[in-house]
């Protein structure tokens, strides 16, 4: 190798080394910036997003890891409300969501889809990623018959289906976690890594919860859950007015006005309404209620304490 | 004289040639599924999958996928049970590794998994997770949704499509 060319190498290694260097680095400045004010959230991620080589999206997560999440965040929901202990209401649950989990757009997800009741009288649903739904003692109350409660559990298993949850996800929480997921051959993390991951997974429960329970999904989301409503309900052979049939019953609900649960998270009962009327009307044909559905589901809900 | 072919074009062919080849090769995503004799979900189980395993396909039909396993055993699985290899032609090499990193990730269950929620728990001793685990035992037989539906007059025993 002439001097010349040793010469060459020299500024192509350092180029090489800064080009390797400079992710983490975007990484760590923003990090900086960010916790001393100087820029936002959303410039830190605007930062990140174009100085990463790597795209990091909610798609990238897989099956299990969204399992993962999903667990956590259900303990988290089941630290706020706690399970409604009540064996043959869960089965009741249970099995009309697996029936509509077989119609739905993802039928096999990792671990299944599993329905639990809240003891709770707040109106709400909920449903964390890698399908565990939860649906309030206070909202089946106020389900006349078997066809609004199918169109609320379409509705969750519709966020489900359309991974809502996992996009709330900040996308830095994603580039850590998969940063080390890059590094790393093993299955089992050393002491170091599994600290990293750790925050970012805390990070990213964080996200999810708050936007399940307190900040509410963006509205597009919620129109187009109620939109696979529809669909699903459609599909399994339920009358899709179950939902606007629901919907109604919120319009003046005087808990309304308390602004918990479903009423802060969701859109207006009303705005919801519009949509979904629309969207039936757009179709051929409706399946019609029935009442064996009426009886089994008021014959379900009769113990309800 | 012999004009070479062009190297992008050998590439391109060799791409398809190979997303042809791979395009076959199926991998099961979920826990556990079930190999059923017909495209339904309570139709009888001929087999019981798990995640990881390798499918041939052989059709497809409205959402479900008929495969042969590595034994020979053919039958029917859901296309959401399933990673089906995503081989674009018009994707950059950058697009095709990460398809592949994805596949590797889910093979090697790396990431958020089993270990990283122990080391929350042990983080977080306040969060429990035994409604979450008694949630997951709640299991409904697929014959036991297929007699919900007859009863309900659902499904294909009803107004559904």
């Amino acid at each position: 190798m002439s001097k010349h060319q040793r010469m060459a190498i020299i500024p192509a290694g350092l180029m090489a080394v800064l080009l390797l260097a400079s992710c983490a680095a975007v990484q760590s400045g923003t990090d900086v910036l960010a916790g001393t004010g100087q820029i936002s959230e959303s410039d830190r991620q605007a930062i990140l997003k174009t100085s990463e080589a790597v795209s990091a999206t909610f798609s990238q997560i897989t099956e299990e890891q969204e399992y993962y999440i999903g667990r956590s965040v259900a303990a988290l929901i089941l630290a706020q409300y706690p399970a409604y202990d009540n064996a043959a209401l869960n089965d009741y649950i249970n099995t009309m969501g697996q029936a509509i989990v077989y119609s739905s757009d993802r039928p096999e997800i990792y671990a299944g889809y599993h329905f639990l009741v809240l003891d709770t009288e707040e109106v709400n649903a909920l449903s964390a990623p890698g399908g565990f739904i939860f649906i309030s003692k206070g909202l089946i109350r106020r389900c006349k018959n078997e066809e609004m409660l199918a169109s609320i559990l379409a509705h969750e298993v519709g966020h489900v289906c359309s991974k809502h949850g996992l996009q709330a996800i900040k996308k830095s929480r994603l580039v850590d976690a998969f940063r080390v997921i890059g590094t790393e051959a093993a299955r089992r993390y050393g002491s170091e890594e599994l600290a990293q991951l750790t925050t970012a997974f805390e990070g990213a429960l964080g996200d999810v919860f708050e936007t399940l329970v307190v900040r509410g999904y963006d509205r597009k989301y919620e129109y187009e859950a109620d939109e696979l409503a529809v669909k699903f309900d459609t599909a399994v052979g339920y009358s899709p007015q179950g939902l606007t049939d629901f919907l109604q019953t919120m319009i003046g609900d005087s808990t309304t006005a308390s602004g918990k649960g479903w009423f802060k998270t969701h859109p207006s009962a009303e705005q919801r309404m519009e949509k979904a009327k629309s969207r039936i009307a757009a179709l051929s044909s409706v399946p019609a209620e029935a009442s064996v559905r009426t009886k089994r589901f008021e014959q379900s809900i009769a113990k309800l304490d | 004289m012999k004009r070479p072919i062009p190297l992008t074009l050998t590439i391109c062919l060799l791409i398809l040639i190979v997303s042809l080849l791979v395009a076959e090769t199926l991998t099961v995503k979920v826990q556990s599924t079930s190999l059923r004799n017909s495209p339904k979900f309570y139709a009888p189980a001929v087999q019981a999958l798990s995640a990881g395993e390798k499918l041939e396909k052989i059709s497809d039909q409205s959402g479900w996928i008929q495969v042969k396993t590595a034994g020979g055993v053919v039958g029917w699985v859901h296309s959401s049970a399933v990673q089906v290899p995503k081989f674009d032609l018009m994707a950059t090499n950058k697009g095709l590794k990460t398809q592949a990193s994805a596949d590797e990730v889910a093979l090697a269950g790396k990431g958020f998994n089993k270990q990283v929620e122990e080391s929350y728990k042990a983080k977080h001793k306040d969060v429990s997770f035994v409604w979450v685990d008694k949630m997951l035992q709640i299991k409904i037989a697929a014959a036991r949704v297929e007699e919900f539906l007859k009863k309900g007059k659902l499904g294909e025993f009803g107004g559904g499509q």
